[in-house]
């Protein structure tokens, strides 16, 4: 099941890029967000795409895992382009179907619209691909630790978001295992029409919400047993160190905002 | 090692999860420091719930638990819990960490240990388990034996006194469950563990010092594995079937036929066979 999931897995190629510092990423991550939804059009984004490919390069990884590691969120690329279609009413009207009107408009902000989340997929999976998700973790809870004044722990955050991550493939695994089981017995999901597909679906909630609720409660027992004391200090494992290459790398990201923005406002 | 030379002294310890219910009714025994127990009965009779209790996870309903003589309680729970470590049924429900070095490292950051130590343990401890090829990978990547000798790995880098196995191996193939007994095995040689083994595995009861079968809330019998496995009553109410090698032992005896000098049920010597 894992094997399927490559969005969310890091690739070790020993890059400039995996030595970046996690945080640096993050920030730039953000950055990176918001120059996409900043600029609105065709040729700034392909700037941003070429940006972004660049990266990619760097990171010697080889750019069909990329498009891989895309390829799951195809469905909302579409729908996101579908909902432009439908709503925008800027524009040539290129079509007409009774009462709807296919505008230009629509079209061309549904293929900005869809592409600002390809680059973003684009840009996470850099960030996933060359960082540990214990790096990861520890990256985020530098950078959420400003929010320790307004009393949220960020190393709190950070260890349930790293076991939410950590069980992803495991309780994927377990509801492949309840719908295999169910197909067994005559209730094979492929083949039943959407209605009863809906029906299996609410059946294959309930065991699968009780055996996380399971696994949660075993995984505390396992934490207290390794002494595990919420709040109590903790040293960490992975060290981070800034170096110039990670301002560089942030600054990057900066250039990049501060260039959207200014076109946007041009 | 505990002063007393007791790992664990109960005394009519009893615990019910709910009132009306009583799980365990005053249970008075001693494991000592640097032994080998197997706690037996058949399931619900409460082999987890002390096992639990004697990891620090529960609290007595009544009685009293010493471990290395200081009184387990609400406030001495946390100064003695990483002086114990227990291992689990599921492999999958205790790997906390999203690799398998973070998974071990996971117990060492609670204890605030220096960077450098923290990689020199996680080194040894995995090396020990035969897991020193496998630091980076995912859980997903294991098979549930390599998971479980990672889960024995975490416990054991942590250096505890008394590692507690609630069912260890009873999700494990048959290769892995021979592979997490001769780690067991090896713990035993250290000298360096009091071990308490919740089990239904015939092996692991065999290569452990003693056996205490649980039934009806309450030790039902405290006696050596060679005793456990000789008395058919005892093994049917703990659902247990003797390893092949007593049963030919038994059978041997009965036609009569003499046996080698030395030819125990230990297990040393399934090799001769």
């Amino acid at each position: 099941m894992r094997n399927k999931l490559l969005f969310g897995r890091s690739i070790d190629t020993g890059s400039w890029v995996h030595a970046v510092d996690p945080r640096a990423k993050l920030t730039g991550m953000v950055l990176y967000l918001i120059a996409i939804v900043a600029v609105g059009s065709w040729p700034a984004l392909v700037v941003a795409a070429a940006f972004s490919v660049c990266y990619m390069l760097s990171t010697k990884i080889p750019l069909k895992y990329y498009l891989k590691a895309a390829k799951p969120l195809w469905v909302l690329m579409v729908f996101i382009f579908v909902v432009q279609c439908l709503t925008v009413d800027s524009g040539a009207a290129l079509w007409r179907i009774g009462s709807w009107t296919l505008y230009s408009g629509g079209v061309s902000s549904g293929l900005i619209a869809a592409f600002r989340m390809g680059l973003l997929v684009s840009f996470t999976a850099i960030l996933t691909f060359t960082t540990t998700p214990g790096l990861l973790n520890q990256g985020l809870s530098g950078v959420l630790k400003p929010l320790r004044r307004v009393g949220i722990s960020s190393e709190r955050l950070t260890l349930m978001m790293s076991i939410a991550l950590r069980f992803i493939p495991t309780i994927l695994d377990e509801t492949h295992k309840i719908l295999k089981a169910q197909a067994a017995r005559g209730a094979d999901l492929k083949e039943l029409p959407w209605k009863e597909k809906g029906r299996m679906l609410v059946s294959l909630l309930v065991p699968v919400t009780v055996s996380a609720f399971r696994r949660a409660e075993e995984l505390v027992l396992s934490m207290e047993s390794r002494g595990y004391t919420i709040g109590a200090p903790r040293s960490e494992y992975h060290l981070l160190a800034w170096t110039a290459r990670d301002t560089w790398f942030v600054v990057s990201y900066v250039l990049l905002a501060a260039v959207a923005v200014a076109y946007r406002l041009i | 090692m505990g002063e007393t030379g007791w790992a664990y002294e109960l005394r009519e310890v009893s615990f019910a999860y709910h009132p009306t219910h009583p799980v365990l009714h005053e249970i008075t025994l001693g494991i000592p420091s640097g032994s080998w127990v197997s706690l037996v009965g058949p399931n619900g009779c409460g082999k987890s719930t002390l096992a639990k209790l004697l990891g620090g996870l529960l609290a007595v309903n009544g009685g009293t638990i010493d471990v290395e003589g200081t009184r387990l309680d609400r406030e001495s729970v946390t100064k003695l819990r990483p002086r114990i470590g227990m291992v689990f049924q599921n492999p999958d429900n205790q790997f906390i960490g999203a690799t398998v070095e973070e998974d071990i490292a996971f117990g060492l950051e609670g204890r605030n240990l220096p960077r450098e130590v923290m990689v020199n343990r996680v080194r040894e401890y995995a090396d020990k388990l035969k897991i020193g090829h496998l630091l980076k990978k995912h859980p997903a990547e294991l098979s549930g034996g390599q998971k479980q000798r990672v889960a024995v790995a975490s416990i054991l880098a942590m250096e505890p006194g008394i590692v507690i196995f609630d069912e260890a191996s009873s999700m494990l193939d048959e290769k892995a469950r021979g592979e997490l007994l001769a780690i067991l095995r090896d713990m035993k040689r250290t000298g360096r563990y009091t071990m308490v083994s919740i089990t239904h595995d015939a092996d692991e009861i065999l290569a452990s010092d003693r056996a205490i079968v649980l039934g009806g809330g309450t030790v039902a019998a405290d006696l050596t594995p060679e005793e456990l496995f000789r008395d058919e009553v005892l093994l049917a109410d703990c659902r247990l079937i003797a390893p092949y090698r007593i049963r030919l032992q038994q059978e041997l005896k009965r036609r009569g036929v003499p046996l080698p000098a030395g030819w125990g049920p230990n297990g040393e010597e399934e090799a001769d066979l």
